[in-house]
């Protein structure tokens, strides 16, 4: 049998989303995404310049391989996050969202308070909403329960590369979760997302690691193998660790007397 | 002389605001296909553009997407 994510019902055979940021062209973007392998890709909303109205990422992105998941970004409190969860659902006429409420703009980390209380509102606007997240087990149990589709908990601040950080509290959300678990932000490598999905997590969101990287396209690639190859050992299932060495050679039959 | 707020910034017409929302985005030259509007803070239907009509003082919002993580 195949190994098939289901979010709000809907089959994705790849576990990493992309993000859209930060890319130095659309064209690098396309490739990036195309070499990833992904089936979702994260936009932001912004004002129109109204002096180049012309620029258009979106014509970059095939909408009939890849389904947009507009995101909240900006948004410093729940009503703003409704706002703009409105206008990208008029924007996109479908209803998937990712959450995201963070007021402070230098570690970026999300308002928990705001975001569940953005989430109880939009889940009975009908959104499918996909809530960005510290890695906080309580929240994440919470969010779970009033239905959103996913709980999504950082990895480390947005964009800082770092990696799982907050492993241990990532642990516990997978643990209790009864939907799927997304790592988002901070996983600066692929090996960072392998062992994200080693873990247990159901996928990984990653922009600034390959937007930014020196071959955006290899590095896309590469996170690509990262995650196929956690996935399958976490299917596969670890041995275990141990304190002490346990022979992979037999213990008998050395040449000595 | 009439006034739009377009994005926060007043834009002056000399004689009279564009009629529609419609005519507005093409003398904007904005792509009505991907772009999303407010209108004094409701949500506009892109299948509404041509018939909403505008008025000296309204506030507009036009919105697209960017790209984002």
């Amino acid at each position: 049998m195949k190994d098939k994510l289901i979010i709000a019902g809907k089959e994705f055979s790849s576990r990493l989303f992309i993000g859209t940021g930060k890319y130095a062209s659309n064209k690098i973007m396309a490739d990036s995404i195309e070499a990833s392998g992904t089936q979702m890709v994260t936009v932001a909303l912004r004002r129109v310049d109204i002096q180049n109205p012309q620029d258009n990422m979106l014509a970059a992105i095939d909408r009939k391989k890849y389904l947009l998941l507009p995101n909240t970004s900006g948004a410093r409190n729940a009503d703003e996050a409704v706002r703009l969860a409105r206008l990208a659902r008029a924007a996109t006429e479908i209803n998937w969202l990712k959450l995201e409420v963070t007021p402070d703009p230098y570690y970026l980390l999300p308002d928990p308070v705001e975001t569940l209380k953005a989430a109880e509102i939009l889940v009975k606007e009908g959104f499918i909403v996909l809530p960005y997240i510290n890695a906080d087990p309580v929240l994440a149990k919470k969010l779970q329960d009033i239905g959103t589709a996913t709980v999504m908990p950082l990895a480390s601040p947005i964009g800082s590369n770092q990696g799982l950080k907050t492993k241990a509290a990532i642990e516990i959300i997978i643990a209790q979760a009864t939907v799927p678990v997304v790592v988002d932000a901070g996983l600066g490598m692929p090996s960072h997302a392998a062992e994200a999905m080693e873990m247990g997590a159901d996928a990984v969101l990653i922009n600034t690691a390959i937007a930014t990287a020196g071959n955006p396209v290899k590095m896309a690639e590469a996170f690509k193998k990262a995650v196929q190859a956690g996935r399958e050992a976490f299917e596969a299932g670890s041995s275990g660790v141990k304190n002490q060495a346990d022979a992979s050679s037999p213990l008998t039959g050395f040449l000595r007397d | 002389m009439a006034v739009l707020k377009i994005n926060g910034e007043d834009k002056i017409f000399e004689n009279s605001v564009p009629s529609t929302l419609k005519n507005l985005l093409e003398l904007l030259k904005v792509d009505q296909t991907t772009v999303v509007a407010e209108v004094n803070g409701q949500i506009i239907p892109r299948g509404n553009f041509q018939n909403t009509v505008l008025r000296d003082g309204h506030k507009i919002e036009l919105i697209r997407f960017v790209g984002g993580g």
